[in-house]
């Protein structure tokens, strides 16, 4: 057992910081939830806590301790106790999954998009546990892991891998091309590395085995292209946070440290590169006003705002800030059914809150995200990526494969 | 790895660190603020003390003995400091009241009188006589706020509960972003006749909109309200640490939230940069100055052996009383604990005295001899302190 809970001094700023708890009496926040709580918990014993699923793993009670505690891990560690000895919820065996559901619906893209569309459907799935208040996203056919999977010379001496995750892959492809082919245009050799959902899914719904598996297969290929000299990209940051802090961590994979240190975030990756000098880019102006929500994963990552940083370089840009709020959705906690509330209550804040800055759209690095504000505030939601191509487009010509 | 370069990095994210940080903004300079967590802001009470032994605290400041921060900053800069701060609040829409040359008072959860000098604006009215009428609401459920302790200190008192159907500050907080629940909340008052006298309430209206929602509920109502602070979590100290958070982000002041430091890189006396402590690669910030303001040691800054204090970022030379024996005071309520004056000693430049590194910074209760506790000089000092340090170093980088 970890002992680090015994730093708690119980000031309750983690509690100040957590969204479930501020709309959702039920759970009664980090403190308790995890410090608290892990006083009376044993190796090896059975976990009686039933609200112990409500936490989101936002992560912002990290962020916030000021005395190294962990609280979200700690009461992750025993979402996952308490999953492997209760009864998981159909809703959550199929969420874990969420990656081979993706796949499915992917090549049924056309017919699957259509049916979730259908009322009566969406009635059934909601007698299963999934939430009514949201659209699905749309799958796309033409996925990521169809794409042409590299562009650039294999002789070119910068070399990355990419590493989309499922959001981009199955929703959002288009975006995942425009990353492909900016970083090829910068002169890197890109390649689409084979991949499988990072586990953070499968972790969130009480699943270690099937996020240890997936993490497994990924790591065995990253590895293998960092050993040959390329950086690992992530765009999504809770992808990002699952590589570089979960599996050296929670997961504890053989390749994990090698993985956490050798992977970036794209915008993090553009900044240290025009820092040290080896890119010289030409910011072409792109005349908005943006009101950027700052995923929670993004801030649990410890590396600032890179895209902030970097997007302020283009002129014309109004960027603000806002990164006090959560969006409540948090992958798939809010599509089900008994997180429903909880997460549109949250969302109707934070859309709220971009609302307010009059910007004409709101730009989010995390897929959810932007899935959760632009539904809830009828505002259109940008990656930062798309942004940075339409800047740079004059260097780039994005190609369909 | 190199994650931003900019002219000067704040250490420490509590008072004294982003008001340093902004005004260093808006002399137009890059900056990024670096800190391991909250700060302890977030469970004040939001009421900025300037010097509360005194009545008049900027007369009072006149008379303390030499040595304390103040005295570095000097009258017009303290004065600047804090109408900087007024108006940053007007800003974010989080207003002060009070004016630096007189103490006031607020009214404690426990019933007993605090002495501050500038308040929130939901406080305004928290002072009152012997013969004023004063009536109380608190909410179902809701723990550490006791409205027995106040009525008995109080006797021309009278007390409500209303059911928010949540049992928590926070959580009625957010509650009170809803105008439907302020709606019925307000028609509640209405219907409970209280009789004439003002209406005191825990500091529970709203985390993001308090000010709105506090002048809708008397207009709804027609009564005069004020807030009550609160054991932590305490709102008005959220509302006030996310109003500067808020101004620091819109000036373009980068935040570095949640990582410890790992490392300090130097070169002779200069320090280039730090880097941050991350599971994966770790980060790291440059910049041309740096400000260390991590606070005394609840915010760790400072940190206790046995026998001897330590400064934890740099191991900068501390000063604090030599025998362990003279520390503590016979009483933990009681105020001059010698240990408060442990701290950073500082010369007129805010450099640390005796450090080895010249662009480097102090400011906040990591201080020497600032005594926080005894003066009742918290957030004062930080703002005061945090403006003349980021002043000072404003000089160095241009």
């Amino acid at each position: 057992m970890n002992f680090d809970f015994q730093h708690c001094i119980r000031c309750t700023i983690c509690v100040e910081n957590c969204p479930v708890f501020r709309v959702n009496p039920d759970f009664p926040g980090p403190k308790q939830s995890g410090p608290d709580s892990q006083r009376f918990r044993c190796d090896g014993e059975t976990s009686v806590d039933q609200w112990i699923g409500l936490c989101s793993q936002c992560k912002r009670c990290e962020v916030a301790c000021p005395y190294g505690v962990n609280p979200a891990e700690i009461i992750l560690r025993e979402q996952l106790n308490y999953g492997k000895k209760h009864f998981r919820a159909p809703v959550s065996r199929l969420f874990s999954n969420v990656y081979y559901l993706g796949n499915l619906t992917s090549l049924l893209a056309p017919l699957a998009n259509k049916l979730v569309s259908v009322k009566f459907v969406r009635r059934i799935m909601a007698f299963f546990g999934i939430s009514e208040y949201l659209n699905f996203p749309p799958y796309r056919f033409h996925a990521m892991e169809r794409s042409w999977p590299w562009k650039g010379s294999s002789k070119r001496a910068r070399k990355v891998a990419f590493f989309y995750g499922c959001y981009l892959n199955y929703n959002r492809p288009d975006i995942g091309r425009k990353i492909r082919d900016l970083f090829a245009s910068m002169g890197f050799r890109v390649i689409l590395p084979r991949q499988v959902c990072c586990g953070l899914p499968a972790l969130g719904n009480g699943d270690l085995a099937t996020a240890r598996r997936l993490a497994n297969r990924n790591a065995a290929i990253l590895a293998q292209y960092i050993d040959r000299g390329y950086d690992v990209l992530y765009a999504c940051t809770s992808c990002g946070l699952m590589l570089t802090r979960d599996y050296p961590g929670m997961l504890d994979i053989e390749a994990g440290k090698k993985i956490a240190e050798n992977t970036y975030n794209i915008h993090e990756y553009i900044l240290k590169l025009l820092d040290e000098g080896l890119l010289d880019l030409n910011f072409k102006a792109v005349a908005a006003k943006i009101a950027y929500h700052i995923p929670c994963h993004l801030r649990a990552l410890g590396i600032g705002y890179p895209a902030a940083r970097l997007l302020e370089r283009i002129p014309g840009l109004d960027i603000a800030v806002l990164d006090d709020m959560c969006c409540g959705l948090a992958g798939t906690y809010g599509f089900k059914k008994k997180n429903q509330e909880t997460s549109f209550k949250l969302g109707v804040i934070a859309a709220q809150a971009l609302k307010e800055t009059a910007a004409d759209c709101i730009m989010a690095d995390c897929g959810a995200c932007r899935l959760q504000l632009s539904q809830l505030s009828g505002m259109p939601a940008r990656d930062p990526a798309e942004i940075l191509f339409e800047s740079l487009n004059n260097v780039v010509n994005s190609s369909k494969r | 790895m190199n994650s931003g370069t900019y002219d000067a990095v704040v250490i420490g994210g509590g008072m004294s660190g982003l008001t340093a940080a902004i005004t260093l903004c808006d002399a137009g300079k890059t900056v990024a603020v670096v800190s391991k967590g909250d700060p302890v802001c977030c469970l004040s009470t939001g009421c900025i003390d300037i010097l509360n032994s005194a009545d008049n605290p900027l007369q009072g400041i006149s008379a303390l003995p030499s040595g304390h921060p103040y005295g570095f900053v000097g009258q017009d800069a303290i004065i600047e400091a804090h109408e900087r701060f007024i108006k940053i609040g007007a800003e974010w829409k989080i207003p002060y009241i009070g004016a630096i040359h007189e103490s006031r008072q607020i009214v404690t959860p426990l019933g007993t009188r605090k002495t501050t000098c500038l308040i929130p604006k939901t406080m305004e009215y928290a002072a009152y006589d012997e013969s004023d009428y004063i009536h109380i609401v608190s909410f179902k459920g809701l723990k550490d706020f006791y409205p027995s302790y106040i009525i008995t200190r109080h006797g021309n008192a009278g007390h409500s509960v209303f059911d928010a159907a949540v049992p928590s500050t926070i959580g009625i907080a957010e509650r009170f972003e809803d105008e439907r629940f302020r709606e019925t909340f307000a028609e509640w008052i209405i219907k409970q006749n209280i009789p004439e006298g003002k209406i005191a309430l825990p500091a529970v209206l709203g985390i993001r909109s308090s000010l709105s929602i506090y002048e809708e509920l008397s207009r709804r109502t027609e009564r005069t309200f004020f807030e009550i602070p609160t054991l932590p979590p305490s709102l008005p100290g959220i509302r006030l640490f996310n109003c500067l958070k808020k101004a620091l982000l819109a000036r373009g002041g980068r935040l570095y939230w949640g990582n410890e430091i790992a490392s300090i890189e130097k070169l002779g006396a200069s320090i280039e940069g730090v880097t941050l402590k991350n599971p994966g690669r770790v980060a790291r910030v440059q910049g041309k100055a740096f400000i260390l303001a991590t606070g005394s040691f609840v915010s760790g800054g400072l940190f206790a052996r046995m026998d001897s204090v330590h400064e934890t970022v740099f191991d900068l030379p501390v000063s604090y009383p030599e025998k362990r024996s003279i520390w503590f005071k016979e009483t933990f309520f009681s105020t001059g604990h010698q240990i408060e004056k442990a701290g950073v000693e500082i010369d007129s430049s805010f450099r640390p005295l005796d450090g080895p590194f010249e662009n480097l910074f102090v400011c906040g209760s990591i201080i020497a001899r600032s005594e926080v506790m005894k003066y009742g000089c918290g957030h004062g000092m930080a703002i005061a302190t945090g403006y003349a340090a980021a002043r000072s170093c404003e000089g160095f980088i241009t």
